[in-house]
C-alpha cells in the first residue's frame, strides 16, 4: 500500500487516479497477469513505487519484464524488456491455471453484481447470432477470470454497463452467487475489486455481491448509485479514494508522456512525438528503476 | 509434392508469392502466429493479392490476418478467442461481418486464448483434444458446441475438453531461420511452436535467413525444428506496423492512421487498394511506408533491447 505520509499531488487527472487505484491493488512480490491500458500502467507504477519485486506477466509469454517504456500491448517488445523469462502463451496460461499467478487484470463492456464480465457481445434487440454490437471477445480474459488467484476489474461507470445480469458471461465472476465457483471447479478465487471512473467496489464475503467501498474525490454515493442497475449496498465505512502521490504522478507522466493511456493522446500521436516518447522514457525510467 | 517431400527438402527457400500460391488454397483452414505483436502482416497482404477464398481461420487473437481477410470476404468461418487491434482499436471488418453480414455472414466459434493454445497443443501432440479448467460455466462454453464440459473421470470436479486444431496451413513469423526451416525466436513465441507443428503445411517467414552453423550456435533458441517446416521465406519488416522483438518497435501512429481509414467499408477498400493491390510485393510496401521510417523503428528498438546471441 502507498505510504499515506507521502505528499499527494496537487493536480492530477481522473485517469491518473485510476492508474494509482489499480497500482495500489498490487502487492510486492506478487505475480500479476496484466492486459493493455490503465491497469497495465498501474502495475508498472506499482513496480516503480511500493512493489519493486512484482513480476509482470503477459499473455504472449513474457514474464517479469522491467521495461523502460510504456507497454503498448500484451505482445509489445516492452513486455520482454529485461524480462526474467520469455516463453510461450500456453505455458504462461498453464502457470496461471497451476496457481502461480496472484492477480489478473480484466475489463469489459458490461459487469454484473457478481462480477461476471461481458467483453463479447451486446445483444440489444437481437441475440448472440444477430447482436447489436460485436465486441472483440474473450482473448485471455476467461482464463484469467477462472484461474488467477484474484482479479481486478476496470470499468466505465454507466447504468447500462453495471447490470443485474450481463448479456453474455465472457469471464465468470461469482456466476449466480456463493458456491458457484467451487461447483465449477475454478482454481482462482474470483474478483476482488471493481475500479470505475467514479468509485471502487469490493465483494461481500458472504453474498459475493459487489458493494460500494470508496468514492473518488468529489463523487457522492448517490451519484454512483444512479449509475448502477442493481440495488447497490454501501459500505458502513465508505472511504474516499486517495489521490496519486507526487511521486506516482511524476512516474505516470514520464511513462505516458504522450497521454496514450491517461488522456486523448492516441488520436493526435505523430510518428515524431511517438519516437520521442520512447526515446525520453528510456533514460528517465532507467534512472527511476536504479 | 507430398507433405513429407517438402518437409524433407534441404533448401526450402522461396518467395512469399510462391509459398502462398503453393500452400494456401480455396477452402483451406489457416492459422497465423503472433500475439499482441509479431503479427503476420506481409503474408496477409499477399493472400489478399492472390484471393484465396472460403477459408477457415483458426487463431488465438489475430489482427490484420483475421480482420482484413474477413473484410475482403475471403474467410467464411473463424475459430478464435478475440479479434481486434488492441490499443489501436476494435476490429471494424469483424463487426460489419457479424452485425450486418458485410461483405458476408461468417460462422464464429469462440474460445479463449489459452484454450486456442491448447487446441494447437493437442494438434501438435497428435492427440484429439486437451483438457482445461477454463471456459466451464461461461457463455463461451454455452454458445460453442465444440467445447465439452465433463466430469473428471478420475473423480475430481468438472473439466472442459477442447478439440485439436490441425489447420491445413500455418504461416509463422520468426526472427531468423536457416534454409532447412530451423526457426528461432529471440523474444516470445506465443502459440507459434504448436501452430507450426499442428498444421499440415507450415510456411516460416523470418526477418533474416541465417546459416545452419549460426542456428547451431544457439540451438536453445530453435522453437520449430526443420521437420515441421515446408517453406522458408525471408521477409524483413513482415510484422509492420506491429513490433517484432529485438528487431523493430511498434508503429502505433501508422496503426492509428489505418484505424481511421478502415472504419468505413469504403475506407477499408481504399486501404486494401493502396497497401495490398497498390504494391506488387512486400518490398514495394516497405518503400511506400518509407525505409527511413522503418529504420527509425529498428534504431529505437536497439536502445531498449540488444540481442547478445
Amino acid at each position: 500500500m502507498s505510504n499515506h505520509m507521502e505528499e499527494y499531488a496537487e493536480d492530477y487527472t481522473l485517469q491518473e487516479l485510476l492508474v494509482v487505484a489499480a497500482a495500489r491493488e498490487v502487492k510486492d512480490r506478487e505475480v500479476v497477469f496484466v492486459g493493455v491500458g490503465i491497469p497495465c500502467l498501474g502495475a508498472l507504477v506499482a513496480k516503480l513505487t511500493h512493489a519493486p519485486n512484482v513480476i509482470l506477466a503477459v499473455e504472449s509469454g513474457c514474464i517479469g519484464a522491467t521495461p523502460y517504456r510504456l507497454m503498448l500491448g500484451i505482445g509489445d517488445n516492452a513486455c520482454g524488456e529485461n524480462a526474467i523469462c520469455v516463453t510461450s502463451l500456453w505455458r504462461a496460461f498453464s502457470d496461471q491455471q497451476r496457481g502461480y499467478f496472484d492477480l489478473g487484470m480484466l475489463g469489459g463492456a458490461q459487469v454484473d453484481k457478481y462480477g461476471n464480465l461481458n467483453s463479447t457481445t451486446i445483444f440489444g434487440d437481437g441475440d448472440y447470432y444477430n447482436p447489436k454490437t460485436r465486441l472483440p471477445g474473450s482473448g485471455g480474459a476467461n482464463d484469467i477470470a477462472i484461474s488467477a488467484n484474484r482479479t481486478l476489474i476496470m470499468m466505465n461507470q454507466q447504468k447500462r454497463r453495471f447490470l443485474e445480469k450481463v448479456d453474455f458471461i465472457t469471464s465468470p465472476g461469482y456466476l449466480d452467487g456463493p458456491g458457484s465457483r467451487e461447483r465449477n471447479g475454478y482454481p482462482g478465487n474470483g474478483p476482488a475489486v471493481i475500479i470505475s471512473n467514479m468509485a471502487i467496489f469490493r465483494f461481500d464475503e458472504e453474498t459475493k455481491e459487489a458493494y460500494l467501498d470508496s468514492v473518488h474525490p468529489g463523487i457522492t454515493a448517490d451519484e454512483v448509485r444512479k449509475q448502477v442497475s442493481w440495488d447497490l449496498k454501501v459500505s458502513a465505512n465508505l472511504k474516499t479514494t486517495p489521490p496519486p502521490t507526487k511521486k506516482e504522478a511524476e512516474i505516470i507522466r514520464i511513462v505516458d508522456s504522450q497521454k496514450i493511456y491517461t488522456g486523448g493522446g492516441l488520436r493526435s500521436l505523430t510518428f515524431e512525438n511517438y519516437i520521442n516518447m520512447l526515446d525520453s522514457s528510456y533514460e528517465r525510467l532507467k534512472a527511476v528503476f536504479s | 509434392m507430398s507433405a513429407e517431400d517438402t518437409k524433407k527438402a534441404l533448401d526450402k527457400r522461396m518467395s512469399l508469392k510462391e509459398s502462398v500460391s503453393r500452400f494456401v488454397f480455396d477452402g483451406c483452414s489457416i492459422a497465423f502466429s503472433g500475439m499482441g505483436g509479431q503479427q503476420v502482416v506481409a503474408p496477409t497482404y499477399e493472400i489478399v493479392r492472390q484471393g484465396q477464398k472460403d477459408m477457415t481461420l483458426m487463431g488465438d487473437s489475430p489482427c490484420e490476418c483475421a480482420d482484413y481477410l474477413v473484410g475482403t470476404g475471403q474467410v467464411k468461418r473463424v475459430e478464435v478467442a478475440w479479434l481486434a487491434f488492441a490499443v489501436a482499436g476494435i476490429s471494424p471488418n469483424y463487426r460489419r461481418a457479424v452485425e450486418n453480414g458485410i461483405p458476408r455472414k461468417i460462422e464464429v466459434r469462440e474460445f479463449s486464448n489459452y484454450t486456442m493454445g491448447l487446441r494447437f497443443l493437442a494438434g501438435a501432440m497428435g492427440l484429439p483434444f486437451m483438457t482445461t479448467k477454463s471456459l466451464i460455466g461461461s457463455s463461451v462454453e454455452e454458445y460453442n458446441d465444440m467445447i465439452k464440459a465433463i466430469d473428471d473421470p478420475y473423480g475430481g470436479k468438472k473439466v472442459a475438453l477442447v478439440p485439436a486444431a490441425t489447420p491445413d496451413v500455418a504461416i509463422v513469423h520468426v526472427n531468423r531461420a536457416d534454409m532447412l526451416g530451423n526457426a528461432q525466436y529471440l523474444g516470445f513465441s506465443s502459440n507459434a511452436e504448436n501452430i507450426a507443428r499442428a498444421a499440415k503445411r507450415t510456411i516460416i517467414t523470418c526477418e533474416e535467413i541465417i546459416s545452419t552453423d549460426d542456428i547451431k550456435k544457439a540451438p536453445n533458441f530453435t522453437t520449430i525444428p526443420q521437420y515441421a517446416v515446408d517453406a522458408v521465406v525471408e521477409v524483413p519488416y513482415c510484422s509492420h506496423p506491429w513490433n517484432m522483438c529485438y528487431a523493430y518497435a511498434y508503429d502505433l501512429p501508422f496503426h492509428m492512421e489505418m484505424m481511421a481509414q478502415i472504419d468505413s467499408e469504403d475506407g477499408f477498400k481504399r486501404w486494401i487498394d493502396k497497401w495490398a493491390f497498390g504494391c506488387k510485393d512486400h518490398e514495394e510496401y516497405c518503400e511506400k511506408v518509407g525505409w527511413g521510417r522503418l529504420r527509425k523503428l529498428t534504431q529505437i528498438e536497439r536502445r531498449f533491447c540488444k540481442c547478445t546471441s
